[in-house]
């Protein structure tokens, strides 16, 4: 926090990233992330053990991957709650093909992503061409797909996943787990196509208003079904990676993916309506509730009190992102007042 | 006095926003406030009501200095400019609402309700039962159902309303005016803001003008004429001496609609030539925004021809017409259309300026598969300012701007693309005078400077007759008339109630 003040106080003639930062609406948020992580630091021995840390980051890894892609149709103002259902299907379709039909492993890796694409466009085909609500498509779907995976496996794991593609759930590259290499690269790249293509700028238009988009020119339908795919997609890549990390396919997969995701999403600053946020937030409320799980273990709390517990705090993280909304707010009011002696443009400054 | 403000001052940081405001208000008299967008009105209505407590002044009501916001509530009935009703609940339920406060008893007798709300029904001439719903009111309806609901308040002396008539036609205002009249002769005192001037002489007693924060004049109304309110309103000598026809109406014809027909219209026909500005008039309901969605492409075209004729005089694009029409086609043959909501339909609220302006030329400044934001910038500085747009910076977002930046911010949008064709639809709704003709300037260099051809569909006849090189008169989803310079007014309106005009040329 400290640190943050010091930057704050250098002011003007700091460089533009450093004052976009202390501007950022994601300050709050980051502040109580580097708290919670001291609060973790001192309070328990365990937590910055190398054990610790890598399970943590290990666990993080899938919560990024999900909340990054919430966040996206979040913006878009639509949802998917399937996107756990989706992760354990594809893992289980994916699983069978690996153990029962002898695809190389590899290959069938990459083919349950794809999978995860192909449930995640299904979703955004009955949203976008039967202009159906996403919440309670994806509520459907999110039966169906788990219903098929249950059905092929008799509920039973799959067990047997080649070696080979063991260490992409539980090795690590230079120390780093592999699954965090993957949900880092995913989020980058979310963010660059969010800032620097047409599409992530539409992205946000309809999100603050579709018909509107759809007057300009947008193709307003075709983005959601290319995003609706996206999610699916990631969300498949995650069932996969953690289809290598437990050396088996279940279909428990995912359970609490698509509420943690949306969780995360709105403690990092994402309107439910659509249109405002990044999918940074996302994922810095991915990681508040991730070391939120693993300090309510480490702090030994009675395990029939964890949810209840983990519960409570991700509120209070969400009362605090709309406590800092409702202050910009205000100030947005102010400005709204100042319009109207707003002075012209001086263009160059 | 019923009511009496003194010496009002409400400061926001960096801003005065009400300054030294005096302002009263006598038993059955209608006064009326006037001001450009942040001149003060709102946070004058925010004091009355006990929203905002002022820096310094008082308020009185019936003599008594009130200093708690209670007091003032219980005696002030408010109504706002936008419908603030339960749309899916009844229209007796609405008026009651809240229950508690207006002696329903529970368990809730919908027989009962119904027997109070009929009179107040009938007696506000609101065209619905107790039992409609009141998402299925016409806008006059629910507006006469919110000023119901807040006058039988029993302890209201004092009725402010927020631009009660600007979403409504004349026919409906006038059903507005003779509520307030009502009011006025049960002895309450009204305050009434308004955009439309000419409506003050109708409705109001007094009027005050606010501008920046103060009260800068008040009259009695029979004292003032309009060019008095813009001049006192803008701080500046404006008003429709000047015209803004632009000069340049003999271009070639760049859209061409033959016989067509399409939800809410029938058998149009017309020309557009560039370089003119073409006028639709017609009561709301006319037809004339569904005519112009369908060749824009939002909505389908039953019947017709429309056809789009490129730079060279050929079809843009290779087609026309019966084909499904598009948005994103339109747009490509050089047809842009500008809607009349621009909250809902036009901005993209919560994104910057900037991005709002770029929005739909992005494809332009891609290279390599990447937006080229440093290029992007500079058009875009280049482009507000060619259209004189003012806001605090370029990433303010854009539901911070008063109405007529966002409109500058939309029409320097639309011309990133060079359109052109632009259809205006109502351009200067709920916009202050001052800017109002700003907009009519735009559109005026847009057809002479660059030989656009404008569509302007406007309810003001005023916007008609000052800014058209031609008038077409619609009435019930077909053209009644066509008329050219010199514009009449009242031929217009004859036109607009469905008489066709014996000189003009019907359906050329």
């Amino acid at each position: 926090m400290n640190n943050e003040n010091q930057v704050a106080a250098k002011g003007a003639g700091a460089p533009p990233w450093v004052r976009a930062a202390t501007k950022s609406p994601l300050l709050p948020i980051f502040g109580i992330l580097v708290a919670l992580i001291v609060i973790a630091s001192v309070g328990s021995p365990h937590f910055l053990t190398e054990y610790n840390i890598q399970a943590l980051v290990r666990d993080l890894a899938f919560a990024v991957l999900i909340a990054t892609a919430m966040s996206m149709l979040l913006l878009l103002g639509e949802l998917d709650l399937s996107v756990g259902a989706n992760a354990s299907l594809s893992g289980v379709l994916a699983g069978t093909l690996m153990v029962q039909h002898g695809v190389p492993a590899f290959l069938a890796f990459v083919i349950g992503a794809l999978l995860g694409g192909v449930f995640g466009a299904i979703n955004g085909i009955l949203v976008a061409g039967l202009r159906l609500n996403s919440l309670v498509v994806t509520i459907g779907m999110t039966g169906v797909y788990s219903g098929i995976a249950l059905v092929l496996t008799k509920g039973k794991a799959i067990t047997g996943i080649p070696e080979e593609i063991l260490f992409l759930g539980k090795g690590t590259f230079f120390g780093i787990p592999i699954p965090f290499i993957v949900a880092a690269v995913v989020l980058l790249l979310a963010l660059a196509v969010l800032r620097w293509t047409p599409i992530g700028r539409y992205v946000y238009a309809i999100g603050n208003s579709a018909e509107a988009s759809r007057l300009i020119g947008i193709r307003v339908d075709r983005i959601r079904v290319l995003l609706f795919a996206s999610v699916g997609t990631v969300a498949g890549l995650a069932g996969m990676l953690y289809v290598a990390r437990l050396g088996s396919s279940q279909t428990s997969i995912g359970g609490e993916w698509a509420i943690n995701g949306i969780a995360a999403a709105v403690i990092g600053g994402i309107a439910l309506t659509g249109g405002t946020g990044s999918p940074l937030g996302g994922a810095i409320g991915a990681a508040i509730i991730s070391v939120i799980s693993n300090l309510i273990v480490l702090f030994g709390v009675n395990v029939y009190w964890q949810s209840a517990v983990s519960g409570i705090v991700v509120v209070l993280a969400i009362s605090l992102g709309s406590f800092s909304a409702m202050r910009r707010a205000r100030r947005e009011r102010m400005i709204k007042t100042r319009d109207a002696a707003a002075e012209p443009l001086k263009v160059g400054v | 006095m019923l009511l009496r403000a003194e010496g009002l001052t409400k400061v926001f940081p960096g801003v005065i926003a009400l300054n030294d405001i005096t302002i009263d208000v006598a038993e059955g008299e209608v006064h009326c406030i006037v001001g450009e967008n942040g001149a003060g009105k709102s946070t004058l209505i925010k004091c009355l009501t006990g929203v905002y407590k002022p820096e310094k002044g008082r308020i009185e009501v019936s003599g008594e200095a009130t200093t708690e916001g209670g007091v003032q509530f219980a005696a002030v009935a408010y109504v706002p400019q936008e419908i603030d009703l339960f749309m899916q609940m009844s229209v007796m339920e609405n008026l009651f609402m809240p229950f508690e406060r207006t002696g329903v008893t529970t368990p809730i007798s919908y027989r009962a309700l119904e027997e109070r709300a009929r009179p107040i029904i009938e007696e506000y001439g609101i065209k619905a039962t107790p039992r409609t719903l009141v998402s299925e009111l016409s806008v006059a309806d629910q507006q006469l159902v919110q000023i119901a609901r807040a006058v039988q308040h029993e302890d209201a002396k004092i009725l402010i309303l927020d631009e009660p008539t600007s979403s409504l036609t004349d026919d409906d205002a006038t059903r507005v005016f003779q509520v307030v009249r009502r009011a006025k002769a049960r002895g309450m005192g009204v305050i009434y803001i308004s955009h439309k001037l000419d409506e003050l002489a109708v409705i109001g007693d007094r009027v005050t003008v606010f501008r920046n924060g103060r009260s800068v004049a008040s009259d009695y109304i029979e004292n003032v004429d309009i060019d008095w309110l813009i001049r006192e309103m803008t701080g500046r000598k404006l008003a429709w001496e000047q015209s803004f026809v632009p000069n340049s109406g003999d271009g070639d014809v760049v859209l061409d609609v033959r016989s067509a027909s399409g939800p809410g219209f029938q058998d149009v026909s017309f020309q557009l030539r560039a370089g003119e500005i073409l006028g639709f008039s017609g009561l709301v309901g006319a037809g004339r925004t569904e005519l112009m969605l369908s060749i824009y492409g939002t909505t389908p075209l039953y019947a017709g021809e429309i056809t789009v004729h490129g730079a060279d005089g050929e079809r843009a694009g290779g087609r026309s017409s019966r084909r499904k029409r598009s948005p994103e086609m339109s747009l490509k043959e050089g047809l842009a259309y500008l809607p009349e909501d621009r909250k809902r339909l036009g901005i993209f609220g919560g994104l910057s300026v900037a991005a709002n302006t770029s929005m739909m030329s992005l494809s332009g400044f891609v290279r390599g598969g990447t937006i080229r934001q440093g290029t992007e910038k500079q058009a875009v500085l280049e482009e507000v300012k060619r259209y004189d747009v003012r806001f605090p910076t370029i990433d303010t977002a854009i539901r911070l701007l008063s109405g007529g930046n966002q409109q500058k911010v939309i029409i320097a949008r639309t011309m990133m693309v060079t359109p052109r064709i632009v259809i205006f639809d109502e351009p200067t709704k709920g916009i202050d005078v001052g800017a109002k003709y700003e907009i009519y300037d735009l559109m005026r260099r847009l057809a002479e400077e660059q030989g656009l051809g404008v569509i302007l569909v406007s309810s003001e006849l005023d916007e008609i007759v000052y800014c058209s090189n031609r008038a077409i008169v619609m009435n019930q989803g077909r053209v009644v008339s066509e008329f050219d310079q010199p514009l009449n007014k009242e031929a217009l309106v004859s036109a607009m109630f469905g008489h066709r005009d014996p000189i003009g040329n019907v359906n050329e």
